[in-house]
């Protein structure tokens, strides 16, 4: 794996080695391999994306990082700990996918136990549970039974564990999933606040959305193996650095103008004009536009590239699998 | 190491709140006090020694019942928390997985020890109404009750950790059947003539719990004298058995991949 030239050195936080992981479904049945040699870094301070399909080992590469499951070979580490060790979990957060907790008890007691777990004391345990609760939108029912608890609802409660005892760095698997719009938007400021904060974080996600938004680095994962890897604006080529502006009470002649001095792309839709535009040229072209007496009905950046190298990393990996196969001389059905 | 208490201690008071929290032990709970009651209905329908009746089918159904629950409770207890992934967000913490297994032990050995307790009471409430005598003899078999149910639950862990409750059940079911007969097992070896048979019966002797150390309820219900010699020992022989079955099972779970 080419690692891409980046400006910071800063320290590694997590490696991931040449990690392999076969499952075996039962006894006397071939092993399914689910990661070949898969290896990252993220460093420290920055936000991984870690994206790919359904299936493609995602949440296999996590567990193995939090040392529920064992890899078949190569090794990863954690702050320099190998990830079988326990000690340094103190600095760890981790929200797992679809979590679910102890249902018998409420909110305030579910984070009391893992405060006391992580090793969060005395008067420092109630205040962080009660910061946690604010923090995640619980305050209503803190004092509920995790059994009434929405998904939603659940999923905060997730959140609020994971960053219970104030870990350094936080691994979140599909943080987003189940969340409405304004709890999306709640965690999105809750993982940026962290970035803030200096804390590393790790995220599985299949919204290209999320990670364009939030993420400084990001791995595609399709079928088990790494396809693309590098900062967020590697994927950004010029085409990502666009951005939409739908504009209204425009004379085309004048849209025409705008679209020749800007070099932007630009079309009628109706009532409505379409421009696209690089990012740099925005507010120029914004001004230009309304001093011609033009109304801003939206403008949106336009970033489709990750989404375009997502979707080919997808198609390349079905095909590699197709080829292997048929290398093997796998029969066609 | 040192701060390993305190992070048993929080899984072992869950899990007991978990079982507080349930109904379904309530049930049991009632059946067991029931039964109980139930004897002194069948001791007064008999002519010859009421007391040592309801005695003897008390004590036998405290000794059902309680095994019954920490079976029923045990045979789940780490199974569950794996298919239900509560166990994930706690191994995260710094919690090693022998530290997990022991506070779900000690979880479950309170909560059988507290419904043994609650059972002793019915006990020597039902004895009392019929005036029936209680001795030191009642509180040593209540004892070591109290420490077959040890073993029984550190079993079902063991069993817990690495299968499905259905195979757990039977496995803890044929451990606890074998563990009564596994001096009759003993003697019968010994009397065969072959020298390999003889040293299979040794071997399964001291590999299979040896339960029928743990009963007394004979020697209470008859007023035999029990030794404290006796307890002692028996008490001693199920920590040490407890605790090697425990190492087992924690060297089984840390090797375990928690999918
Ligand atoms: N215990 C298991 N036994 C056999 N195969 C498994 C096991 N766990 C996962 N897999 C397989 O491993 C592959 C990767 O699964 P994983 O859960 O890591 O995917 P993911 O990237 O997290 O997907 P999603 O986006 O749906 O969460 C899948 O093909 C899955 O079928
Ligand atoms: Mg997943």
């Amino acid at each position: 794996m080419s690692h891409p030239i980046t400006t910071d050195d800063s320290r590694e936080i997590v490696r991931v080695d040449a990690i392999v992981k076969d499952f075996r479904p039962g006894l006397g049945l071939r092993a399914k391999r689910v990661l070949h040699e898969v290896s990252f870094a993220v460093r420290e301070g920055e936000i991984y994306g870690f994206v790919g399909p359904n299936g493609a080992g995602k949440t296999t590469t996590l567990k193995i990082l939090m040392g529920l499951i064992r890899p078949t070979s190569g090794n990863a580490t954690i702050l320099d700990c190998d990830v079988t060790e326990t000690g340094f979990r103190e600095h760890i957060g981790f929200l797992p996918e679809n979590p679910y907790f102890y249902s018998f008890l409420t909110a305030e007691e579910i984070l009391r136990f893992y405060a006391r777990l992580s090793g969060v004391g005395g008067r420092d345990r109630d205040r962080r549970v009660q910061a946690l609760i604010e923090l995640v939108g619980l305050g209503d029912a803190r004092r509920e039974r995790l059994s009434t608890y929405s998904k939603g609802m659940l999923q905060r409660v997730g959140i609020a564990q994971a960053l219970i005892h104030d870990p350094k760095v936080v691994f979140l698997d599909e943080p987003m999933s189940g969340l409405d719009p304004i709890g999306r938007k709640d965690i999105r400021d809750i993982i940026l606040r962290l970035k803030s904060e200096g804390k590393t974080v790790f995220m599985n996600t299949h919204i290209l959305n999320d990670v364009e938004m939030i993420c400084d680095r990001v791995a595609i994962i399709v079928k088990g193996r790494i396809r693309h890897e590098g900062p967020i604006r590697e994927f950004m080529n010029e085409e990502a650095m666009r951005s939409d502006i739908v504009l209204a009470h425009l004379a085309p002649e004048v849209a025409e103008q705008l679209g020749a001095k800007f070099s932007a792309r630009v079309q009628t839709v109706g009532e409505q004009v379409e421009v696209q535009v690089m990012d740099g040229q925005v507010r120029d072209l914004l001004k230009s536009a309304l001093e011609a007496g033009a109304e801003v009905l939206s403008l949106s950046p336009n970033r489709i590239s990750l989404e375009r190298i997502f979707l080919e990393a997808v198609e390349q990996g079905e095909q590699a699998d197709g080829s292997s196969a048929a290398e093997r001389g796998a029969p066609a059905c | 190491m040192l701060n390993s208490g305190s992070r048993i201690w929080p899984i072992a008071t869950n899990t007991v709140r978990e079982a507080v929290r349930h109904r379904l032990l309530y049930t049991l709970l009632f059946f067991a006090v029931t039964m109980i009651g139930f004897s002194v209905l069948i001791a007064s329908l008999s002519y010859v020694e009421g007391e040592r009746i309801i005695q003897d089918v008390g004590l036998a159904s405290i000794r059902l019942f309680s095994v019954g629950i920490a079976i029923f409770v045990g045979i789940g207890l780490i199974h569950g928390e794996v298919e239900r992934r509560t166990i994930y967000t706690i191994l995260a913490k710094p919690v090693t997985r022998s530290e997990f297994l022991l506070g779900k032990f000690l979880g479950l050995l309170l909560t059988v020890w507290l419904q043994l307790c609650l059972m002793a009471i019915a006990f020597v409430a039902v004895s009392v109404l019929v005036g029936a005598g209680l001795d030191l003899g009642y509180v040593a078999a209540m004892l070591l009750v109290g420490v077959e149910l040890m073993v029984i639950v550190a079993v079902a862990t063991l069993f817990s950790s690495f299968t499905t409750p259905m195979l757990a059940a039977f496995f803890t079911l044929g451990i606890y059947a074998l563990g009564h007969l596994s001096r009759d097992l003993y003697s019968l070896g010994q009397a065969s003539d072959v020298p390999a048979v003889k040293q299979a019966a040794t071997l399964l002797y001291r590999a299979l719990p040896d339960l029928e150390s743990f009963n007394l309820s004979t020697q209470a219900v008859h007023g035999v004298a029990i030794s404290g010699a006796e307890v002692g020992w028996a008490s001693l022989y199920g920590v040490a058995y407890s605790i090697a079955l425990l190492i087992l099972a924690s060297f089984i779970f840390h090797r375990r991949d928690l999918e």
